[in-house]
């Protein structure tokens, strides 16, 4: 009798696997049989804490499992006992790469049922921020990348990018990475005292180092393409079908931004371009994360050129009560939709509230892609969907 | 009368092959220290700083921390070949410096067919890898001995054609007279005429060293070390020391061949018994190209690595054998 533990695991290796325990013979004509290969959930390339079970025959992998749940921290029971503002810093630590979309969708959702004016100024500020953190986010991605098919400087490079961000937040919000800065109604406070002037500054900076420190050094290496063009290539129809979102889905070519086509706060008013690319493989989405980074810059000149001025918060009153009923907020992220849905039952804590990750949905791009790759192959398909371990977990 | 005992033979040998562990192990602990300083160059930061004076001990306290590591081996590992695996990865990488000529007559064996010992040396570190990653029993190890082995045999091939052009030009296997055949400035030394060689040589020689972008066997990002997982301790310091020897021995043979031992660039900077100085430059030059290429390209995969070394080495290496071979019949007075 086998204990409910292993036979949890047996129905998670699979057939073959149940078959092996039971003892049947699974050789081929040639008396081979595959090797069953368990990666993680602690390897150095699986963005966190993920697992996946393999099935590979030689370098080939024909099958993949990945098991995640190794850092599940109950975000969203948490979130039903704390009060309004107070799940702010729980979005935080969600995504803790890009933890300032995370809180600007749980914002968006409960400012929905509060019914609540934003001013404008609050409302530049946050897409300021959020674009911000996108850069933040997306640079590292491409040094990870690198990272993966073994270069090792790119991602120093990286860091010293988003070291630098880092200090702009922590001029703005007091914290490096979880930040608490969206609040309900507004932002926390507004920028401080010539801090759009180092804004600009650090972004020409930005725009000047860039094409040396990624593109030249990325783009034109022969190995980077050999190792990335055609890997993990699908067509828009079956992205569209996985229901992946952000690069994973531009990448094939499908031009879909929430920023665009559900504009949201001070993105109505800015002028940028959803940046695809048709190859739908690794290299396109690096070349994606390349435009994202350029398109970001872009909005972020538009934003402090004209930068409104104002309050930063709404007034509402100490205790927030939201009417009953439900509210959805959907940001892009930069690995694709996030969206929150908080229900209220017009008390001061949520009713329920949902996290839809970007990451845990288009994970399944590793059951359906690595099959057929090999087994160094996995790494960059994981750079190319950029999963977070804290977001695909909640 | 009492230093004449030290020159017979027997006893003169275990002095020479004392000498040359001290050299590999020394040399070892110097690349690592050089590796982590070239990295911190590339990366723009200040690398060990903190252990002697401008970090320079950080190899001695490196050392020590190994030692005091406790070795630990899978319980599942065949331990006899787990053990000897370390050894039989070291000892040809050591054993090949004995036929190296550091300075005129500084060599420890003159062997007349030391491009052949070199050649079946390299070819026994393949056997450490396949011992190290089948003894460890865990499938990481085994992919990365699998890899190993099959990118050591492969690339022991273009390896030994780059060689042969060389050995033609100079008409010896020992290495003493290729360094003699290549005298008088650095226009007489054989990476001139023998170019694509040199480079087909310096990439085979990457990839028998196992350094990026050819370190599949290790293979850090996917199988996370490979065939060196399961080591700890001394055990695992020897495999370095293994890797850094190999490094340095890759270059050590490279200069040798193709840039003229320890031949002065030019005839008036000749410093006689003390030409182990232009040795030493030209081969921590070498050195310094391996690392400099292995903190900027990614690894490649291993399609791709069979590919690069069949169909593009082993025919480029053929075809410029076969012009030097129709230059020598047809300019005889040239060679």
């Amino acid at each position: 009798m086998l204990s409910e533990e292993r036979r949890t695991e047996q129905v998670s290796l699979g057939s073959r696997a149940s078959a092996r325990l039971a003892g049947s013979d699974i050789r081929d004509e040639f008396g081979l049989e595959t090797l069953d290969m368990n990666m993680g959930p602690q390897h150095p390339a699986m963005h966190g804490l993920l697992r996946l079970i393999l099935e590979l025959d030689g370098e080939t992998v024909v099958r993949c499992d990945p098991v995640m749940g190794y850092l599940h921290r109950s975000k969203e029971k948490i979130s039903e006992n704390r009060m309004y503002p107070a799940v702010v810093p729980i979005t935080d630590r969600i995504d803790y790469m890009n933890n300032i979309a995370m809180e600007y969708g749980y914002c968006l959702a409960v400012e929905k049922l509060l019914d609540v004016e934003i001013t404008p100024r609050a409302d530049a500020i946050r897409a300021l921020m959020n674009e911000f953190g996108r850069i933040m986010s997306h640079i590292p991605s491409v040094g990870f990348l690198m990272l993966e098919l073994g270069a090792f400087t790119p991602i120093l490079y990286a860091f010293r990018e988003r070291e630098r961000i880092q200090s702009i937040f922590e001029a703005v919000t007091g914290a490096r990475m979880m930040f608490h800065y969206i609040r309900i109604g507004g932002v926390k406070a507004d920028l401080p005292e010539g801090m759009p002037e180092k804004m600009w500054e650090y972004i020409e900076g930005l725009e000047s180092r860039f094409d040396n420190d990624f593109v030249d050094l990325i783009e034109g290496n022969e190995i980077f393409r050999a190792r990335t063009r055609g890997v993990g290539k699908m067509t828009p129809e079956k992205a569209l079908e996985m229901g992946l979102t952000g690069v994973p889905l531009r990448c094939t070519g499908v031009p879909f931004d929430v920023r665009k086509h559900y504009p949201y706060g001070w993105y109505k008013n800015l002028d940028f371009d959803v940046v695809t690319d048709a190859a739908g493989d690794v290299e396109g989405s690096y070349r994606c994360r390349i435009g994202e980074v350029r398109q970001s810059i872009r909005m972020i000149k538009q934003i402090l050129e004209n930068l409104p001025e104002g309050e930063v918060m709404a007034d509402m009153g100490r205790r927030l009560r939201p009417r009953e009923g439900d509210g959805i907020g959907r940001v892009e992220s930069a690995r694709g939709e996030y969206a929150v849905h908080v229900v209220s039952d017009g008390s001061d804590t949520p009713y329920r509230v949902h996290y839809r990750t970007p990451c845990t949905v288009n994970m399944q791009l590793l059951q359906e892609i690595v099959p057929g790759h090999y087994l160094p192959d996995i790494m960059p398909i994981m750079g190319l969907i950029d999963p977070v371990s804290g977001a695909w977990d909640k | 009368m009492s230093l004449d005992i030290l020159n017979q033979e027997p006893i003169r040998f275990l002095l020479s092959f004392g000498v040359v562990l001290f050299l590999v192990l020394n040399l070892a602990a110097i690349f690592t220290m050089a590796e982590r300083k070239v990295s911190a160059y590339i990366h723009l930061r200040f690398g060990p700083n903190r252990v002697g004076p401008r970090g320079l001990l950080q190899p001695a306290a490196d050392v020590f921390k190994l030692f005091t590591k406790e070795n630990l081996a899978p319980s599942r590992a065949d331990i006899w070949v787990f053990l000897a695996a370390p050894i039989a990865m070291f000892l040809p990488a050591a054993l090949v410096w004995l036929v190296v000529p550091f300075a005129p007559n500084a060599v420890i064996a003159d062997l007349n067919v030391a491009i052949v010992f070199f050649i079946a040396m390299t070819s026994i570190g393949a056997l450490g890898l396949i011992m190290a990653g089948y003894g460890s029993r865990s499938s990481f190890s085994l992919l990365g001995a699998l890899r190993g082995a099959a990118q050591m045999i492969s690339y022991e091939v273009p390896l030994i054609l780059s060689l042969l052009g060389v050995i033609m030009l100079s008409g010896s296997l020992s290495l003493v007279d290729v360094v003699n055949a290549q005298a008088g400035g650095f226009w007489h030394w054989y990476f001139l005429p023998q170019l694509p060689m040199f480079v087909v040589f310096y990439i085979a020689g990457l990839a028998e060293a196992r350094r990026v972008p050819f370190d599949l066997p290790e293979g850090e990002s996917e199988i996370v070390g490979g065939f060196m997982v399961e080591y700890s301790g001394m055990t695992w310091a020897l495999i370095q020391a293994a890797e850094f020897a190999s490094m340095g021995l890759i270059s050590a043979i490279t200069v040798t061949l193709f840039f003229g031992g320890w031949q002065p660039p030019f005839e008036f900077l000749d410093l006689g018994n003390f030409n182990w100085f232009w040795f030493g430059l030209k081969t921590s030059i070498l050195v310094f190209t391996f690392q400099w290429v292995r903190w900027s390209l990614p690894r490649l995969r291993m399609d791709q690595l069979m590919d690069l070394g069949w169909k593009i080495l082993v025919p480029a290496s053929l075809i410029w054998l076969f012009v030097t071979a129709g230059a020598m019949l047809l300019l005889p007075s040239v060679f």
